[in-house]
């Protein structure tokens, strides 16, 4: 007898909320467009657009279709189908690779070890200590921090040099390895990028690339003046180099013009050593 | 009427959810960061508690008692607030949009909130009559909302206190609870 009142009480209660479904008009409009989009959206609720789930982020893109540009949404870059029908429900052109954002480890790497380090293999607890083991207090330690948290299985840590490296191809720009990192290296870059300056030394006094890494910047100037397009600003607050990936050509005159290797091309990142593995099969 | 004042005040301060009864903690230290969401937090749960007093005193009173099966009081205030909830928050998506998104999230969050089932499973075993499940019911959401906008008020000036590393965040919000508790323990035996 209970079984059966507890029973009778669900089902009046389903009723009652399909019967409220069916029954009341719905009388709100606008929701209409809020509901196309969020039926593109991946409905993760991942928050990488910074909003509070899809829901909220097509409400916003609703209201204001540029929005798409400045903060889209990583998943939906990745599939062309779903792509498309967002141009479609908001009308506008969208330029998938310039918006696609990849990650970028700021560090070639090389940076001497300066002592042997045994202690639990996370970068998180290497960089507790004196901010790590390496000559390069800024430098990537190559503990993998970044590729245990990667969905994509884009990071791999380049064993020559003890540095991650993010591959561009794979990458979604999720942004997940940039929180991960303790020392901060790991930064969102337009998926355009056709350079990449591979150094994070902050300090202007004592130059790295001479004492503390074969890789670190030494704010020689030679890229910029290498760069026959004008696609290379000094920037004289930071003396370090800013690309403009519309001039740049990738003639590779820069990196050639490098001392240090600091430059590198950024669409190649991470296929030399794939490359290498390839051929050793 | 002395007795409904008796009830609201001892909901309010006496036997504060939060505090004293500690019911609700999830709120109380998951919504507690910004004093906007948290009063939103605590109107919804106030009206939350409000309509779910209502329809647990009339099922309770006309199907529980008459056959005579309260011991089924939880399951059945669970399955009735879960469907009053979505109830509402369907009505009130198609009727009012704007007190839709004021609500957001917290709506759906009420559902399986502990203070609104404690405040059902309490007019149950007081047997309180409708007008007093009603006033507890609102003191008890008062309360929740006065606890959470105090908790919170203080939380938004601690983010810009100079708090040791360690304690920055949870472990700090964990002591100002307890201090708030203590505050509140003073408030015992007066009615």
């Amino acid at each position: 007898m209970p079984i059966g009142i507890l029973a009778a009480i669900g089902l009046a209660c389903g009723l009652i909320i399909y019967l409220v479904y069916i029954k009341v008009p719905q009388k709100v409009k606008g929701l209409e467009k809020t509901e196309e989009i969020t039926s593109i959206l991946p409905g993760m609720n991942c928050g990488a657009c910074g909003y509070p789930g899809c829901f909220a982020y097509a409400q916003a893109l609703s209201q204001d279709p540029e929005l798409v540009t400045k903060t889209p949404c990583s998943q939906v870059l990745q599939d062309p189908d779903s792509l498309a029908r967002l141009e479609k429900a908001l009308g506008c052109k969208l330029d998938a690779a310039a918006m696609c954002k990849k990650a970028l480890v700021h560090c070639g790497g090389n940076s001497e070890v300066i002592c042997d380090y045994s202690g639990a293999p996370t970068c998180k607890a290497a960089a507790q200590l004196l901010r790590g083991y390496k000559k390069c207090p800024y430098a990537c330690l190559g503990l993998g921090d970044c590729v245990e948290i990667c969905p994509q299985g884009a990071i791999s840590i380049d064993p020559e040099k003890g540095v991650a490296v993010v591959d561009p191809d794979k990458c979604t720009g999720c942004g997940l390895c940039v929180t991960e990192c303790p020392q901060e290296l790991i930064e969102l870059v337009p998926g355009g990028t056709k350079i990449a300056f591979l150094c994070n030394y902050k300090p202007l006094k004592n130059i790295p690339g001479r004492e503390r890494c074969d890789y670190g910047c030494i704010h020689c100037r030679k890229c910029f003046n290498a760069c026959e397009f004008g696609a290379i600003e000094w920037n004289k607050e930071t003396a370090l180099p800013e690309f403009d990936q519309e001039k740049c050509t990738l003639c590779l005159k820069c990196i050639e013009a490098c001392p240090q290797n600091t430059l590198a091309d950024f669409t190649k990142l991470g296929k030399e050593k794939e490359a290498e593995l390839a051929a050793a099969k | 009427m002395s007795n409904l004042v008796a009830i609201f005040l001892g909901m309010v301060l006496i036997n504060n959810f939060i505090l004293v009864r500690f019911l609700g903690l999830c709120p109380f230290f998951g919504v507690s960061k910004q004093l906007g969401s948290a009063i939103s937090m605590g109107v919804a749960v106030t009206f939350v508690m409000a309509i779910a007093s209502l329809a647990t005193w009339l099922i309770r009173n006309y199907i529980l008692i008459p056959l005579d099966i309260e011991y089924m009081n939880i399951v059945i205030f669970i399955l009735v607030i879960a469907t009053l909830v979505q109830i509402i928050e369907l009505f009130i998506k198609k009727t009012n949009l704007g007190l839709y998104f004021s609500f957001g999230i917290y709506l759906p969050l009420i559902t399986t909130n502990c203070a609104v089932l404690g405040i059902t499973l309490i007019n149950a075993t007081q047997n309180y009559s409708l007008s007093s499940s009603l006033v507890a019911a609102l003191g008890g959401g008062l309360g929740f909302t006065l606890v959470l906008a105090m908790m919170s008020g203080i939380r938004e000036k601690l983010e810009l206190a100079n708090t040791p590393k360690s304690m920055k965040g949870l472990p700090i919000a964990f002591i100002i609870a307890a201090l708030l508790g203590l505050a509140f323990v003073g408030f015992s035996g007066i009615i």
